[in-house]
């Protein structure tokens, strides 16, 4: 009896935890395969037809592909948020080589440095940094987007922890069979951190393609605008919006990602957990 | 004596190779725009010509303590950051129970929850936008189907800031969820095992035996989801431009319209330090709180 | 993981040099190569694809990059891309931005450009709106002005005809009772606005273009020159130094709780946006420009409409001034820009666009070849410009106003007590707008 009401009470729970997490992706999603009256048409009142086209149409879509330069911001999102995760563990995993490995004067100092770092918010660094990249000459490029970010303090932190977890019996048996710090850092240490290495590349990837105020600042020439810049286009208080379209859009921002979560789940939690548990 | 000093060459460049890029780009991104934001707060000049300056001193510093619409700023992104807080940690310290019971379905409410927080925040505000629509929103249409009055959200000046609040909410609640559950997993099932073979229900054993050990978990989740709420932008910009009244004007928002649209970057610059230095305090604050709690 | 993003970034860096260059190689019909100039500009206003394409057809060798933002950012992507070292070629912005543009040397001047007589087919209100310190920014490309279109089938059953002379406008009053009586249901029930939400900037109230008239009607020119009645009229001093007492006067203030009004107390009109609200016989009455004539025709909504002047409370007014071409002065073909925008705004492309938009041109030349200009409805529209017709308060801070003012009004239209948010704009402004 006990038992039973005990399954009851988190069956409803489960039901709560469904609708309010689920239901705006449901409609966000049926909704980018309707055209703008059925949208308004199928809300009043709320029934299936809310959630499930019953003329799926992917009008939205082709719009947005041929006339709003989506594809172009897919594509230039993918160049950035590559290059950042392959920038970010490059420069973050070498360093904390340099950190653990290589024992030097001053590498605390340096260490507190980085962490300094977490306290600043970004956000109130944007004016200075746009015109700091401005005078480099990177405004407006997609490498401008991503170079800023990919010596990542987090990314550090994270890789030095896993490096100092690294019994040194590994790579002082490579020093006596020969082996510089490249050759120790490449081919022993790194494929011993390899978990990390990927979650620290998810982790990178979500944020690099999630990333909206840097690239607002920085991107002005639709040519190079990156998928969420797109998105915000489309709806922000900027004009009346079409709402299939926009809902379209959303979608296929968020569509990559959900995919990329929904396999690599494990590593995701991890990662996010990681930067709580240890930041 | 020659190959010590080899060695000393050889050892110094090894350590500029693996941790010179970092730390150059660290400075060139992160430190060059803070001297630099510091040296602009000092100035009068638009962005439109930047080379056309006037040297003002403190007179951003002043002219943002003087103005009210700045302090609102302050006051509504702090009490932004507030609200979010006081709802994320229970719903999450609860969904993370249920989640961590023998209960079924987790692994599906898990995924679920946690799906906001691989939605970017540009999709997020969208999304919520027409959610929260006052005609044609989903949130009203299930409102008027229950027989209620449809709310104004977003237009009201009273509803504005609680609906964004609840959108947050909604957006980090999976993120605290896996905080909470991996603090969870921590707490040795015996212990838990043993407050029940004393007696404890399941309330005592929640408030007696896993609270208290999850203390420094609680800490961690109110800091990062305060630093979180503090860097609230795209809401302003995608959902309100601030209003209605300033009610939704966040500091991070407030800046960016102050350099790029009012061409005011000094005074933007001015804004930016003292919300970096009360950044900085507010972490370094719960950051020494979180060390008091490592202690026992 | 490592290897493929590796991978990734030397593919784009290879790549990158694919961005750079906007002339491609020589070919046989063109020996320099095919130049392509960026445009900026809001989407759903010209040029449109029609221009474009009849331009590149004269044109041979050149080719036109369109880059489109919604026309609420257009203004902050002007000012972010002005101060970038990769602007581009010309820009369509809106047209009381001349002053701050030119200002800050964002724009280039076109006077060298400019053929002879030119100038002096232009409109004076645009020519003014145009020229700062003696040089001439933009040809412009159209006029605008609004006026109140109405469902007249949903009229004429409540015997509402309304007039079609500026002579016999509606005051407000008439035309907030006309709007009453027009709406269906009420509270959360409401299936035919009053008056159907703007469609203009942000798509939410407040645009300066719509609703700063609603405080200016209230003004009257032809007062004391110190008078708050004659400052509420030009909303700003007319040394562009001074909104404390112009934009915040006590008749402005009036203005502001008629305005208010319609929102919380008559509850005519909504306040977020309805896409078509007029279009779907959501709404009996709607203020929009002259080009809206031309969207009804060509798409029929399935009812009979009509327009009338719009409505004043004490005197007759409507902003003049509509988006307009300029070249970008640190663009790299300052040469190929001004022919496109000289191209764009004279002769055949121009009179084509006119006439199919049902705007109102800038040229005296153009206009007189349009008869339909004369007769209803765009005469109404045409003899507002003339009779009515002001520019937004010019200054050369006149973004900043806009932002500001624009802001204030949308507030009050949610409700913000209007003095006391007419005030704080008035505070906002001082400071900018002394410097």
């Amino acid at each position: 009896m006990k038992r039973a009401s005990v399954l009851a009470g988190a069956a409803l729970v489960l039901v709560v935890i469904l609708v309010v997490f689920l239901g705006p992706y449901a409609w966000i999603v049926a909704s980018s395969f309707k055209p703008q009256f059925e949208i308004f048409r199928d809300l009043n009142p709320i029934s299936w037809a809310t959630f499930i086209p019953a003329n799926p149409t992917i009008a939205n879509f082709v719009h947005l592909f041929v006339n709003r330069g989506v594809g172009r911001a897919l594509i230039n999102s993918a160049i950035v948020s590559s290059c950042q995760v392959g920038g970010t563990l490059l420069l973050c995993a070498m360093a904390a080589y340099g950190l653990t490995r290589i024992r030097f004067r001053g590498a605390n100092f340096v260490f507190g440095v980085v962490l300094m770092t977490f306290l600043l918010p970004i956000e109130s660094l944007m004016v200075p940094l746009y015109m700091h990249v401005a005078n480099l000459g990177l405004q407006d490029t997609l490498p401008g987007v991503f170079i800023p970010w990919i010596a990542s303090p987090f990314g550090l932190f994270m890789l030095r922890q896993a490096f100092e977890d690294l019994p040194r019996e590994l790579d002082e048996a490579a020093t006596i069979d020969g082996a510089g710090h490249f050759r120790i850092f490449w081919s022993v240490v790194l494929p011993n951190v390899r978990t990390t290495l990927a979650t620290l590349a998810l982790v990178t990837f979500l944020f690099s393609w999630n990333a909206f105020l840097w690239p607002l600042v920085v991107i002005a020439s639709p040519r190079n605008q990156v998928i969420q810049l797109a998105i915000a286009q489309s709806v922000s208080i900027g004009q009346l919006p079409n709402w299939g379209e926009t809902f379209a859009g959303a979608t296929i921002a968020t569509v990559p990602l959900i995919v990329l979560f929904l396999f690599l789940q494990r590593y995701f939690v991890r990662g996010i957990a990681l930067t709580g548990v240890k930041g | 004596m020659i190959a010590a000093k080899r060695r000393a060459i050889l050892h110094w460049a090894a350590v500029t190779t693996f941790v010179g890029p970092f730390l150059l780009m660290l400075l060139m991104f992160q430190y060059v725009p803070v001297v630099r934001m510091v040296w602009d707060s000092l100035w009068d000049f638009a962005l439109l010509n930047p080379d056309k300056r006037t040297f003002v001193g403190l007179g951003n510093y002043l002219d943002a303590f003087d103005d009210p619409d700045r302090r609102q700023a302050f006051a509504v992104t702090f009490g932004f950051a507030f609200g979010v807080v006081c709802l994320v940690i229970p719903i999450s310290f609860f969904i993370a129970i249920y989640l961590n019971g023998r209960l079924p379905a987790r692994a599906v409410v898990r995924t679920v929850v946690f799906l906001p927080v691989v939605t970017s925040s540009v999709v997020i505000a969208t999304m919520w936008v027409f959610l929260l629509d006052p005609t044609n929103g989903l949130i009203n249409g299930a409102i008027a189907m229950m027989g209620f009055k449809k709310l104004a959200f977003l237009t009201s000046k009273a509803q504005a800031l609680p609906s964004i609040i609840g959108m947050m909410v909604w957006q980090q609640t999976g993120f605290a969820t896996v905080l909470f559950l991996s603090g969870l997993q921590g707490i040795p099932r015996d212990l838990e095992d043993a407050a029940r073979v004393d007696g404890c229900g399941w309330w005592q054993r929640l408030r007696h035996v896993v609270m208290p050990l999850l203390g420094r978990t609680t800490v961690f989740v109110v800091v990062i989801m305060t630093v979180f709420s503090l860097q609230a932008f795209a809401p302003a910009l995608i959902m309100t431009g601030g209003g209605p009244e300033g009610t939704t004007d966040f500091i991070a928002f407030d800046i960016y319209q102050l350099a790029f649209a009012l061409q005011q970057p000094g005074l933007a610059s001015a804004i930016s330090t003292l919300f970096m230095l009360v950044v900085m305090g507010v972490s370094l604050l719960q950051m020494r709180l979180m060390r008091s709690e490592w202690s026992y | 993981m490592l290897r493929l993003s590796t991978a990734l970034l030397a593919a784009t860096l290879f790549a990158a040099p694919a961005f750079a260059g906007e002339r491609s190689a020589p070919t046989a019909d063109c020996p320099q190569g095919v130049l392509t100039l960026s445009v900026l500009k809001p989407q759903n206003n010209p040029p449109t694809p029609v221009m474009i394409s009849a331009w590149e057809t004269a044109n041979k060798c050149m080719k036109i990059e369109l880059n489109e933002v919604p026309f609420g950012q257009l203004a902050d992507k002007i000012n972010v891309l002005a101060a970038s070292g990769n602007p581009p070629d010309v820009v369509m912005y809106d047209g009381p931005n001349t002053q701050t543009y030119a200002a800050a040397g964002v724009l280039l001047p076109l006077d060298k450009y400019f053929p002879a007589g030119l100038k002096a087919d232009m409109v004076q209100a645009t020519l003014d709106e145009h020229t700062y310190e003696g040089k001439i920014y933009s040809p412009g490309t159209q006029q605008a002005s609004l006026a109140l279109f109405y469902n007249a089938d949903m009229l004429a059953p409540l015997g509402i005809t309304p007039p079609r002379e500026l002579a016999k406008a509606w005051t407000w009053a008439e035309a907030l009772d006309a709007m009453k009586k027009c709406q269906k249901g009420e509270g959360d029930n409401v299936t035919v606005w009053g008056l159907a939400p703007s469609r203009f900037g942000n798509a939410t109230p407040g645009f300066v273009y719509r609703d700063l008239l609603f405080l200016r009607t209230f003004g009257d020119p032809k007062a004391a020159p110190d008078s708050s009645a004659y400052k509420t009229y030009w909303a700003l001093s007319r040394d562009a130094k001074t909104a404390q007492g112009w934009i915040n006067s006590p008749e402005a203030v009036e203005g502001a709780k008629f305005y208010s009004d319609l929102f919380n107390v008559h509850k005519v009109t909504p306040k977020a946006g309805i896409p078509n609200a007029f279009q779907d016989k959501k709404a009996c009455f709607t203020i929009d420009v002259s080009y809206f004539v031309a969207g009804l025709a060509n798409n029929d909504p399935g009812f009979k409409w009509g327009v009338t002047p719009l409505p004043y409370a004490k005197a007759p007014i409507v902003h003049t001034g509509s988006i307009t071409l300029g070249v970008m002065a640190k663009g790299k073909n300052p040469d190929e820009a001004a022919k496109f925008v000289l191209d764009m705004s004279t002769g055949k492309i121009a009179e084509d666009y006119n006439r199919a938009a049902r705007a109102l041109p800038v040229m005296k030349s153009i206009a007189a070849k349009m008869t339909e200009l004369q007769s209803y409805p765009l005469n109404i529209f045409l003899e507002e410009v003339q009779q009515w017709g002001h520019p937004r308060p010019p200054s050369p801070h006149f973004a900043q106003y806009d932002k500001i003012v624009t802001d204030a009004l949308r507030d009050i239209a949610y409700g913000a007590d209007p003095k006391t948010r007419l005030d704080s704009a008035a505070r906002s402004l001082q400071p900018i707008l002394a410097r």
